[in-house]
């Protein structure tokens, strides 16, 4: 089973649809695969219609005995459920705060689900918290989609110099990619062109702007569903084979 | 993803009516989507003889418009089931591509084929019951199904039935919609998951196990000798006549063998259940099977060396391996000219007639007064004097065996052996079960033991004959002929082990408990008169 977080510090950069959208491809392409919605504002779940509600909240989810398994729902798609957010979750860190071994209490709730599933990937909150700590030792992959702005570029460089100072995050690969990018808007091609250069990492493929992105609200489904002829839906395929080659690859020593 | 804690639910529809009618009757209480129709083709692959089902699963071809799956589910629906993605039909277990169901199968399936048993058509309607967010919370499953023969292509329908599979974490609503299905008159509670094959299988006049090499009769100890000795040899002829399809065709190995084993027991009873047939009846089929037995010879000793092969190649260090390949090339070389002269032998007038005169005499009634003396005594009187006879034959023979004894005395206690087996078999019925079955074990380890030396022994002189062939026609260098002679080294050894053992099994064979058994089964002390 690999772990893969969706995260950026910043919010509103596309974090969820990418979550959604690779997570429907990944369970197409084969692998059983569980999204977790982590994020209170329940994006993840409206989007696959679940209900934002965890039984006894997440206090229940960290302390219970039977782990993750009795909050998770299936979805729509063959292979594919979902873990929804819960309004509680906005108390997370201060429940993460509380415990012993507080930043690998993901982790190891995840350990046991690593019969039934493939693929996990977490819709983080944004943010740099207690939980953001717990993302990163439970994940193989950081994805970290970056709108190419110079507030953007910042944060990237904070999350990096986060990341680099703390060997326990050490076995964690980052992956940048670009996401809402306007290829009309001159100071977008120029940013990306720059950070490419002084940031080694980031992924081939990009997630252009779109307002077919932004009809997921209203279709309340994966973009491949109702768009699959749309260059967004291909620009998800394209991320989808980056990440999936780079699962697959093995760890540099 | 399906929740297995949650076992799918079967309802069967009570009359004929349209699957829409359904739809509407639901949709006056759920919230539902209709999603279009499928077709999809299953095939229940099993071997001739039963054996995946017997193992406790179903092993079956599912093929849609996504594709063709390989699922194999246990009978007793306890266990997940395991499914892998197939590109061509089954054929060997051991040809399926790597995965869990090749996996699962390949112990049972062995060295039979995978064939399609029975095929059916299913025209599947999904419905999704919805909740208010419009998100899917049960899946019902329409399935109009109709089974269909592999072999004839007959198919009719089967009725409809309604699945319900849950979605995961979705527990309340799926009791709310069992609730509902439970009041509907048109649904009663449906079969068994798997019951649909059985179904499709009975439809076809079919049901697994139907078919068995084992002897099974239940015979009645006081009906007349000759008819009961016929309905042993009608079983026989019945296991003969459904293997020689498999057998032309060679589908695999083992249609050959049953069907020469029906043969050799057929011989066995005709001149072993002495004096209840006229003797040129007896006669003549004995000719006729002997025939049959003798031209059906060439491919299975083929086949033995093919199947034996593996083991010959493991049985040598493995330098010398690669140079055992030409001998496999030169039987595979041979295999394709004896099995169509073996095809036409069994697609051939003279073998239709054997079997049509043979049956027609099986059928015919039994004569009210006859030349043959034992024909009107009752079954349980030959069968001891025979058993018990065949017995002494054994003692005798095996008593007289030393270390310094031929082959040939060996030989002919085998024979013997067989002989006293194949009789135990065919009459089993008339005693104890389980003292019976005892002694059968008993002649089986003794047999494995002679049989064993006896098969070595023509082992090695026919791979001297192959390797003078092989070396006639240039296949065989000195790499090849030291192979050969290296691997006839090995058989003649494992053969000497054999013939030592030979003492302690017949030992075994001799122990008291057995000869009071015999005793006390057939009426007699087979035992020389000196030592009772």
């Amino acid at each position: 089973m690999k772990v893969v977080g969706v995260y950026n510090i910043k919010g509103g950069v596309g974090k969820t649809a990418t979550a959604v959208n690779l997570a429907y491809l990944a369970a197409e392409s084969g692998l059983r695969t569980l999204l977790w919605d982590l994020d209170p504002q329940a994006a993840s779940s409206f989007y696959f219609r679940i209900k934002p509600k965890v039984k006894g909240g997440v206090e229940r989810l960290l302390g219970g005995k039977h782990g993750l398994g009795p909050a998770i729902k299936g979805t729509d798609f063959a292979g594919l459920d979902l873990l929804p957010a819960d309004f509680s979750a906005r108390n997370l860190d201060l429940l993460l705060q509380e415990r012993k071994g507080r930043t690998k209490w993901f982790a190891r709730l995840l350990k046991r689900q690593h019969e039934t599933y493939d693929l996990v990937i977490l819709d983080c909150p944004p943010s740099i918290s207690r939980a953001s700590e717990n993302v990163f030792r439970a994940a193989d992959l950081l994805l970290v989609p970056m709108i190419p702005t110079t507030l953007s570029a910042r944060t990237l460089e904070q999350l990096l110099d986060f990341l680099g100072k703390d060997a326990r995050y050490r076995r964690l690969r980052v992956a940048p990619f670009f996401s809402m990018v306007d290829r009309r808007r001159r100071l977008h091609l120029d940013h990306q062109q720059r950070l490419r250069e002084q940031l080694p990492g980031f992924l081939q493929s990009e997630i252009p702007y779109s307002s077919k992105v932004e009809s997921m609200g209203i279709h309340r489904l994966p973009v491949p569903v109702y768009a699959e002829e749309s260059p967004v839906s291909a620009a998800y395929r394209a991320l989808w084979a980056d990440v999936s080659a780079l699962l697959n690859a093995p760890l540099a020593a | 993803m399906e929740d297995f804690s949650n076992p799918t639910c079967l309802y069967r529809l009570t009359s004929q009516k349209a699957d829409v009618d359904l739809a509407a009757r639901i949709g006056e209480q759920l919230r539902l989507a209709e999603e279009p129709a499928e077709d999809r083709l299953l095939t229940l692959y099993d071997t001739f003889d039963w054996a995946i089902h017997d193992d406790g699963g179903w092993l079956e071809e599912d093929w849609g418009g996504d594709g063709c799956l390989l699922r194999w589910s246990a009978l007793d629906g306890a266990e997940t089931p395991l499914i892998q993605a197939l590109r061509e039909p089954p054929g060997f277990a051991s040809d399926l591509p790597e995965g869990p169901v090749r996996e699962r199968v390949l112990g049972a399936g062995g060295i039979r084929r995978l064939l399609p048993m029975v095929r059916l058509r299913r025209h599947a309607h999904l419905l999704r019951v919805l909740d208010d967010e419009d998100k899917t919370v049960v899946r019902l499953v329409l399935e109009q199904d109709a089974f269909e023969d592999p072999a004839t292509g007959r198919s009719g329908p089967l009725g409809t039935l309604v699945r319900v599979l849950p979605v995961r974490g979705y527990d309340a609503e799926l009791r709310d919609c069992l609730d509902l299905l439970d009041t509907l008159p048109e649904l009663e509670p449906g079969p068994a998951p798997g019951a649909r094959f059985l179904d499709a299988l009975a439809a076809i006049g079919r049901r697994p196990g139907d078919y068995s090499s084992r002897l099974d009769y239940s015979l009645d100890p006081h009906q007349r000798a000759d008819s009961v000795t016929k309905t042993i040899l009608r079983g026989l002829l019945a296991t003969l006549e459904r293997n020689i399809d498999g057998a032309r065709e060679n589908l695999d190995s083992e249609f050959l063998h049953d069907l020469r084993v029906a043969v050799r027991r057929t011989r066995s009873a005709l001149s072993q259940i002495k004096g209840v047939f006229r003797e040129p009846v007896v006669d003549e089929y004995k000719e006729r099977f002997a025939w049959l037995q003798q031209v059906t010879g060439p491919v299975r000793d083929l086949d033995v060396y093919l199947l034996d092969f593996p083991g010959y190649q493991e049985s040598l260090p493995a330098p010398l391996r690669p140079s055992l390949e030409p001998m496999r090339e030169h039987v595979l070389a041979h295999y394709d000219e004896d099995q169509a002269r073996l095809a036409e032998v069994l697609g051939s007038e003279a073998l239709r007639s054997l079997l049509r005169d043979w049956r027609a005499f099986l059928d015919a009634p039994d004569p009210e007064r006859t030349a043959a003396p034992n024909a009107l005594l009752p079954v349980k009187t030959v069968a001891d004097a025979r058993i018990l006879r065949m017995t002494k034959r054994v003692i005798k023979e095996g008593r007289a065996i030393t270390p310094e004894s031929p082959a040939t005395d060996l030989h002919e206690l085998r024979k013997s052996c067989k002989k006293l087996r194949y009789l135990m078999e065919f009459f089993q019925s008339l005693y104890p079960k389980e003292e019976i079955r005892t002694r059968i074990r008993l002649m089986k380890t003794l047999l494995d033991n002679l049989g064993g030396f006896q098969d070595l022994a023509v082992q090695a002189v026919h791979l001297r004959e192959i390797a003078d062939a092989m070396h006639r026609e240039g296949r065989a260098g000195t790499d090849e002929l030291l192979a050969i002679g290296s691997l006839i080294g090995n058989l003649l050894e494992r053969q000497q082990g054999l013939r030592n053992a030979f003492a302690r099994v017949f030992d075994q064979f001799m122990a008291d408990e057995h000869q009071s058994a015999f005793r006390t089964l057939f009426g007699g002390d087979p035992r020389p008169a000196a030592e009772r």
